[in-house]
């Protein structure tokens, strides 16, 4: 029997789940997101806006379902579960990007011998009080010893030798030499930090100094010979503030242009006097451009020859 | 600033560690802010964006003196305290009616800003159609070849995406995929080209409407793999016409915009750069090819033999060199008697 017209008919009657487009539509699968690019249809916007945002909503939609239904999908408890892809649309974080912490010398050491990290339980057996005991804190198994009210002794003991002491002293050192561990690790740390940024510093300052000594020559850098694997070199890019600023922000960019023209601090010639009269011209103009020690030279010798004319 | 806390017990320091920089992030938390005279319809508006926000969302609805172009300071305050990335502010005032501003941080700091004018706004209630489970990812259908080449429609669409569909998830019920949040832009003037800085396009009260709906999916059989999609409005419908708008500063922006560096895992997917001579075999086990360039054998230190010395009327370079030539001739013989 030739069923092919029977399934054609009833395909005919289904919907059809196609989508048709100019420009194929953009779906970010990982976002569930579509973007439709193709431009808006004028006519059938302003006839019936309500009818065409919702066909043209559709069609994406459709086309988005298309997409996700091509994903694998797994059964589950709860319906049908696709894998998403990772977004392809860029979007900003909020907060920065975490940074990684600086591993200790355990940790480095077991990274090293491959140990693998064994979370202790709290809790531990007790065979004697046949319970769940603490293993620190109060009542704390590390504390068994301490509290003790009978201990073995060997027969050469020293007469003033007290167990429970001794074992109190041990656990201090133990809580101390980790305290010591744990301060040097995080010294360790600081240091380490401190000498990637030393690091990325003097790589900065190196990378001036190798562009100010290329434009340091007679030619500026122009005529000089390049070097292979030589960058060419990148001015500072102009920035401007932008034409509209607040009101408190131009008053501010404003007064910090007045200090630096006012004061006395920042005036070039120290030497210029008072207002009124500019001593250094005024030398000039006397000694006639001889300079003040001159016309002080002169000056004393006219006082002497009048005194002696007045001996004679 | 807020104090650097301590954590002083158990349960306030997960508090604290859930608050830190992860490197996948959670969905964002918006914080809707009323302003100091907000004004019925923007009220309704943020009531409503809210409800399709939430969990993640914050209402702040006692009046708030805030003016986000102005003085951002509140909104980083908050952002910090309440470890909220996006607000949403409504503000109605004689010069800017019915205002609604969108801000985005980045590290409690102001990344962006748009603000919409809400020129029509008509609420859930007033479709008598089934609406969507509160909780539930929408998917989201932007259409206007503007969003991929005006910066307004960029950053918009940047922003209603990571306000409504920021988190990265692995996985998706199908079944749980309800309502499609819809964001369409009207037709530009006749005069108008979509080019950045094109004619007409740099003046915001001439920029195009954005026409934003919500929509429940029904799935229809289609006799295919993939249903047919069949669309309820579901509401809130908004009409929105832009006004404001604070540009991200570019270094800031660029800090926002680092990724991770890709996991194993993902290159073995074949995400990110294509690597060469890269491949992951069957045990999942990562192998790369090193290409070593042509040995020489003729300098290979082999035993030392009295007989193998080179004489003194000889010079050294002279025997290597002629036992180089040969071997390089040796392959272009046979392959010539082949």
């Amino acid at each position: 029997m030739d069923v092919s017209d029977l399934l054609a008919s009833h395909s005919a009657n289904l919907p059809s789940t196609t989508v048709d487009k100019d420009t194929p539509l953009d779906v970010d699968i990982g976002f569930l997101t579509v973007t439709d690019p193709n431009p808006i249809d004028q006519e059938s916007y302003t006839a019936n806006l309500e009818e065409y945002l919702q066909s043209t909503a559709r069609d994406g939609i459709q086309a988005l379902l298309a997409a996700l239904y091509a994903l694998p999908i797994h059964p589950s408890q709860d319906g049908p579960l696709a894998q998403l892809p990772l977004p392809t649309t860029p979007l900003p974080r909020a907060k920065h990007l975490p940074v990684s912490k600086q591993p200790t010398k355990w940790e480095r050491f077991a990274a090293a011998k491959g140990i693998q990290k064994v979370r202790r339980e709290r809790k531990i057996w007790d065979e004697e009080k046949q319970a769940w005991v603490a293993r620190w804190g109060r009542d704390g198994k590390n504390k068994e010893k301490e509290g003790q009210w009978i201990h073995q002794v060997k027969a050469n003991a020293a007469v003033d030798d007290d167990p429970s002491q001794q074992a109190k002293t041990a656990r201090k050192a133990r809580v101390a030499k980790n305290e010591r561990q744990r301060l040097q690790n995080l010294a360790l740390a600081e240091e380490a930090q401190a000498t990637r940024e030393a690091r990325t510093q003097r790589h900065a300052d190196i990378d001036r100094t190798l562009a100010s000594t290329r434009i340091s020559t007679g030619s500026m850098g122009k005529f000089d010979k390049q070097l292979e694997g030589d960058k060419k070199m990148r001015g500072v890019k102009r920035k401007f503030d932008p034409a509209e600023a607040s009101v408190e922000q131009e008053k501010q960019t404003s007064l910090a242009l007045l200090s630096k023209l006012e004061g006395e601090a920042k005036r070039t010639r120290k030497d210029k006097g008072d207002d009124v009269l500019n001593v250094r011209k005024a030398i000039r103009t006397v000694s006639k451009g001889k300079g003040g020690v001159a016309l002080g030279r002169e000056t004393a010798q006219a006082g002497k020859s009048k005194g002696k004319r007045g001996k004679r | 600033m807020l104090r650097t806390i301590k954590p002083r017990n158990a349960r306030s320091k997960r508090a604290l560690e859930a608050r830190e920089p992860k490197e996948v992030e959670d969905a964002r938390t918006a914080i809707f802010v009323r302003g100091t005279h907000a004004g019925e319809v923007v009220q309704h508006a943020m009531k409503e964006l809210m409800a399709l926000k939430k969990p993640n969302a914050i209402s702040f609805s006692k009046k708030n003196d805030v003016r986000p172009f102005e003085d951002a300071s509140s909104l980083e305050f908050w952002a910090q305290k309440n470890d909220a990335s996006i607000f949403v502010v409504g503000q109605s005032t004689k010069k800017r009616p019915n205002g609604l501003v969108m801000v985005r941080t980045f590290d409690a700091r102001v990344l962006d800003m748009c603000e919409f004018g809400v020129d029509s706004f008509v609420s859930m209630a007033a479709f008598k159609t089934p609406k969507s489970t509160p909780g539930h990812k929408p998917m989201m259908h932007f259409a206007s070849e503007l969003f991929d080449s005006h910066p307004r429609y960029i950053q918009l669409k940047s922003l209603l995406l990571d306000m409504f569909n920021g988190e990265v998830v692995e996985s998706v019920y199908l079944s749980g995929l309800e309502h499609v949040i819809s964001v369409t832009v009207g037709p530009l003037l006749p005069n108008q080209t979509t080019t950045v800085g094109g004619a007409g396009l740099d003046d915001p009260k001439q920029l195009p409407k954005v026409h934003v709906r919500t929509y429940t999916v029904k799935l229809v059989s289609s006799g295919t793999r993939v249903p047919r999609v069949e669309l309820t409005e579901m509401g809130p419908r908004l009409d929105l016409s832009l006004r404001r708008w604070q540009e991200a500063d570019p270094e800031m922006w660029k800090a926002a915009m680092r990724r991770p560096k890709m996991k194993k895992q993902d290159v073995e997917k074949g995400l990110g750069k294509r690597k060469k001579n890269i491949e992951v075999d069957e045990m999942g086990d990562m192998r790369g090819r090193v290409h070593v360039g042509k040995q020489d054998l003729g300098k290979l230190q082999t035993r030392k033999m009295k007989g193998l010395k080179s004489r003194g009327g000889d010079s050294d370079s002279d025997v290597h060199g002629g036992e180089d030539d040969e071997e390089e001739d040796g392959p272009h013989r046979k392959r010539l008697r082949d």
